[in-house]
């Protein structure tokens, strides 16, 4: 779900940077409105470290095998934090094995960190909307709703900048009808990463629930 | 996993390259990136290639290490345009059968693997070239903030720690029968999500120590991880090279201004 260099015109990868720029200067507002933001920086980083390498474990959907993107449950851990974590894995990413792109870091940051941010904004409504259910129920909900969420904005996000992007001289319906029938495909991934998103945080409440509410 | 491979980015040399100065070095070839990105026109691809050859000469960087590094994420380009020639564009210029290879949906390909080549080439000459401390206080000068600086030292020297703990618990995991006995694919799920609920919450708990360790040394009382002062005298390479390189950035600019106007 990278985005690679030589794919999008220019002026696509100049105003991503420009929305990456806007989105870095105001999560780092929010950030340093906290009481200690340095406190934060190892946690984030390492973690950041750990969804870079996470992703890379490949989970079983028969008849092939999947990797996860995570940017929902990283969302859900890090909050603003986990704005600069993706900016930062997805630098790494481009310039230590090539994956993504050094002219496309801005957009493929806003597809991914974007939705991550939205994504924590939902896991934190379970404070005021899952009362009324047990608290794993509630957690497991909106755990769900993040990831798939975080996901699926991301999944909208890349073909809606193919889709939008595509050279004048293709034809532009087979083009399209290609990308719709691979934006369906991505359905079940989105699905596979709510229930991963799930898996973890109900792991986390079993055996390190500061962990979900810092 | 694909990090593992890529652990040694940055070799050491005498080569013009290597002595450009940080900053232009960085400067100068994000601008040819983007100039590239810039282009539309088949016709300038095959500069744009020429050049970034002629700079990876330059550089005395091993053909091994771009052969080494080029098939994780040519992968991915061969996924994404692949198909193209096969089926977009209706001038035919082969057919077997029902496969048909077009003329339209062939440039558009070659179009972007060659950005794509020329892009990705230029970014493995400054990291190979450049150690990635430097780059980091070259961007730390250019105004990046601390705390971005700061968490991408720590997310990179942690990375590889990282990844090895992931190899070991992934080993034990096949030890103790992952993989070997017959499970469904939820108990494969439950598995897996154990095995990276455990590594982010190592992870957490060195991360607490790591910053203990932190503040011990003097971490949050005005010091910074990456601190500046990267700048090295703006020897003649470096004057030379920052020149041509962005002379080549604004001639594709020109050149794709020039042609679009035909």
């Amino acid at each position: 779900m990278h985005i690679p260099d030589g794919i999008l015109p220019a002026q696509v990868c100049v105003g991503g940077y420009a929305i990456a720029g806007g989105v870095t200067w105001y999560a780092l507002r929010q950030i340093h409105k906290t009481s200690d933001p340095q406190a934060e920086i190892p946690k984030a980083a390492l973690l950041a470290a750990t969804f870079f390498v996470g992703s890379s474990i490949n989970i079983p959907l028969p008849p092939a095998s999947v990797h996860l993107i995570l940017n929902g449950l990283l969302g859900a851990l890090l909050g603003w934090y986990a704005w600069p974590a993706i900016l930062i894995g997805l630098f790494l990413q481009a310039v230590l094995i090539g994956h993504g792109g050094l002219t496309t870091l801005g957009v493929n940051a806003a597809m991914i960190g974007i939705p991550a941010l939205m994504a924590h904004q939902l896991f934190q409504l379970r404070h005021q909307l899952g009362q009324a259910f047990r608290p794993s129920w509630s957690l497991g909900i909106f755990s769900f709703l993040s990831g798939a969420m975080g996901l699926g904005l991301t999944v909208l996000i890349f073909f809606g900048l193919i889709i939008f992007t595509l050279p004048s001289t293709l034809d532009q319906t087979t083009e399209q009808t290609a990308l719709m029938a691979l934006l369906v495909a991505h359905i079940p991934l989105i699905f596979v990463e709510g229930i991963f998103t799930v898996l973890l945080t109900l792991f986390l409440l079993r055996v390190k629930p500061e962990l979900l509410e810092s | 996993m694909a990090i593992a491979f890529h652990t040694n980015i940055y070799l050491p040399g005498e080569s013009p390259i290597h002595r450009w100065a940080t900053r232009p070095k960085l400067l100068s070839l994000l601008a040819l990136m983007f100039a590239i990105a810039l282009v539309r026109h088949l016709v300038l691809v095959p500069w744009a290639l020429a050049i970034v050859a002629l700079i990876y000469g330059c550089s005395r960087l091993p053909l091994t290490y771009l052969l080494r590094r080029l098939p994780y994420p040519g992968l991915f380009i061969v996924a994404m345009v692949g198909l193209l020639p096969w089926i977009s564009g209706e001038t035919v210029i082969w057919q077997w059968q029902w496969f048909a290879l077009r003329l339209e949906g062939l440039q558009i390909a070659a179009l972007v693997a060659g950005r794509f080549l020329a892009i990705v080439i230029t970014g493995f000459i400054l990291l190979g070239t450049t150690p990635f401390l430097d780059i980091l206080k070259a961007l730390r000068s250019l105004g990046l903030p601390a705390l971005l600086t700061d968490m991408t030292l720590l997310t990179y020297r942690y990375l590889y720690d990282i990844a090895g703990q992931l190899a070991t618990m992934q080993q034990a995991m096949r030890l103790r029968g992952y993989g070997i006995f017959k499970q469904t694919v939820r108990q494969q799920w439950g598995w897996l999500g154990a095995l990276f609920g455990s590594l982010l919450l190592r992870s957490y708990e060195r991360s607490q120590r790591v910053y203990k360790a932190m503040c011990l040394r003097g971490y949050g009382q005005g010091m910074n991880l990456s601190n500046t002062g990267v700048s090295r005298p703006l020897n003649g390479v470096t004057r030379l090279a920052t020149s041509l390189t962005l002379v080549a950035a604004f001639s594709f600019v020109l050149g794709e201004w020039i042609l679009s106007r035909l």
